[in-house]
């Protein structure tokens, strides 16, 4: 065998995790690797039909169907999907921790590539098909949307790094953050724009930085939305500080961790 | 050279840490086949699994200059929902080696899976999955093989040609190997390990490592 350096290393077993969870993911289910695709598109088609056929998320600002989608795909993917798959990832992963190339931050970086990727690659093809069926779904400045994305699953994978080792102290804290799934839902301007909420409940709802991600988004993705809140430097020093306090615990709990 | 330099390993529990090893101190020659004996709990696939590098210690170092296996004990890093073939690429991904198909050719010849090497993991019977995860680890050119009660399992057409390819691969390579049968330790080993009370004791010569071992 070549001796190989740090880095090359690395970079093989982040490719290696990347293609087991793809192949492994889904592969007991009958439609197999199409799932990884169908299952999001699934999910935001359903919340389009929920809400958008209903007229929700009518605030004069775009049509509901492209206001829901561009608000879901980047809370359910990017943020809820991505701090899942970090918080489970020392449990969905013992087994491969059995090779020494192997590090249990390869698995994070790994898994927060992919949500990543998957978050690109269904909000593609579900806005193709709005635009099928004559939306127009594109967002208006696309280079601030994705930078605003990759900032909420640096957000998103920090936190659930955090979350993954606090876990491994008190496992509670995976029930706990499940609870609050549905209330950070309610309380994360998802469905609804930040100038449909009264003072003093706007003040007080965007001292949560997902508020704040969530506004920059949709102001850059749809035109005519202005948001009354949203500020960069709140929610890039949250970004900071939580992935700040993620990797100094994590370089501080990873033996404790991987020792089984 | 594979060495630990003052190593000590313990794991928290409720009752405070318990402790594997002490300042443990020594040094496995390259040249050498070595069993490592002890009674339960001494912490043989500690050690192991400290060479391997999967588990890290509580102070102190190992340090190695050895391309060594991951532990080979009957589940390690396989993932059952995933097939043979899959398992085998995984294993060759990460080992940095592009190029796949002989090895896992040589793991279907290998294992006697046939077909069922293109199924999952769990359909495997646990002689299938000894031989499959034995298999797997021969594919690779290693300096040193860890080895950790795998023998054990396997038919006895299986376990000859287990012995044909550790004697092949004695040639350039060492083994160490935990096992609690005695005959296998004499099959392959020329070199003993003994744990006891926390301590390593090196025997050169495996019957008088054996015989430690059985009067401990």
């Amino acid at each position: 065998m070549q001796k190989r350096s740090s880095l090359s290393i690395q970079k093989d077993v982040i490719f290696a995790i990347f293609v087991r969870e793809m192949t492994s993911r889904f592969s007991q289910y009958t439609f197999g690797n199409a799932w990884i695709i169908l299952e999001p598109v699934l999910m935001i088609t359903l919340f389009i039909l929920l809400f958008g056929a209903r007229g929700r998320g009518e605030f004069g600002y775009a049509e509901p169907a492209v206001f829901i989608f561009s608000a879901f795909l980047t809370f359910k993917l990017l943020w809820q999907q991505t701090m899942k798959k970090n918080m489970g990832a020392l449990s969905g992963a013992r087994s491969i921790l059995g090779f020494r190339q192997v590090s249990l931050f390869d698995v994070f970086l790994a898994r927060t590539v992919i949500e990543g990727g998957l978050c690109v690659v269904a909000g593609v093809v579900i806005a193709l098909g709005l635009m099928w069926f004559g939306f127009s779904p594109a967002p208006t400045n696309p280079l601030p949307v994705f930078f605003y994305g990759l900032v909420l699953l640096i957000f998103a994978s920090g936190f659930g790094i955090l979350a993954c080792i606090v876990a491994s102290f008190a496992k509670e804290i995976e029930k706990l953050i499940s609870l609050l799934t549905m209330p950070i839902l309610f309380t994360s301007a998802v469905f609804f724009p930040m100038t449909v909420v009264p003072e003093p409940y706007r003040t007080w709802l965007a001292w949560n930085p997902l508020v704040h991600a969530m506004e920059l988004i949709r102001e850059n993705w749809l035109s005519s939305y202005t948001s009354p809140v949203s500020d960069v430097q709140y929610f890039l020093s949250w970004t900071i500080g939580v992935l700040a306090l993620a990797l100094m615990s994590y370089r501080l709990s990873w033996k404790r961790m991987v020792a089984s | 050279m594979i060495a630990f330099n003052n190593v000590t390993k313990y794991y928290p529990t409720r009752f405070g840490p318990r402790y594997v090893f002490k300042s443990l101190s020594f040094a496995l020659p390259d040249d050498r086949d070595i069993a490592i004996l002890g009674l339960n709990g001494a912490g043989k696939s500690t050690l192991l699994r400290l060479i391997g590098g999967i588990d890290f210690p509580s102070s102190g170092k190992v340090k190695a200059n050895r391309f060594i296996s991951w532990p080979l004990a009957l589940s390690s890093g396989l993932q059952s929902t995933m097939t043979g073939r899959e398992n085998v690429r995984f294993v060759c991904r990460i080992h940095g080696l592009s190029r796949s198909k002989s090895i896992e050719d040589y793991v279907q010849d290998f294992s006697e899976l046939g077909q069922m090497f293109d199924l999952p993991l769990v359909n495997y019977s646990s002689g299938m999955r000894s031989k499959y995860s034995f298999a797997v680890s021969m594919a690779i050119d290693f300096d040193t093989y860890l080895i950790d009660e795998i023998m054990s399992v396997g038919d006895a057409s299986f376990a000859k040609k287990c012995k044909e390819a550790l004697q092949s691969k004695r040639e350039t390579s060492n083994i160490v190997m935990v096992s609690h049968n005695v005959s296998t330790i004499r099959d392959h080993c020329n070199a003993v390990l003994v744990l006891s009370h926390g301590n390593a004791e090196f025997y050169e010569s495996i019957e008088r490592g054996i015989y430690r071992y059985e009067n401990l």
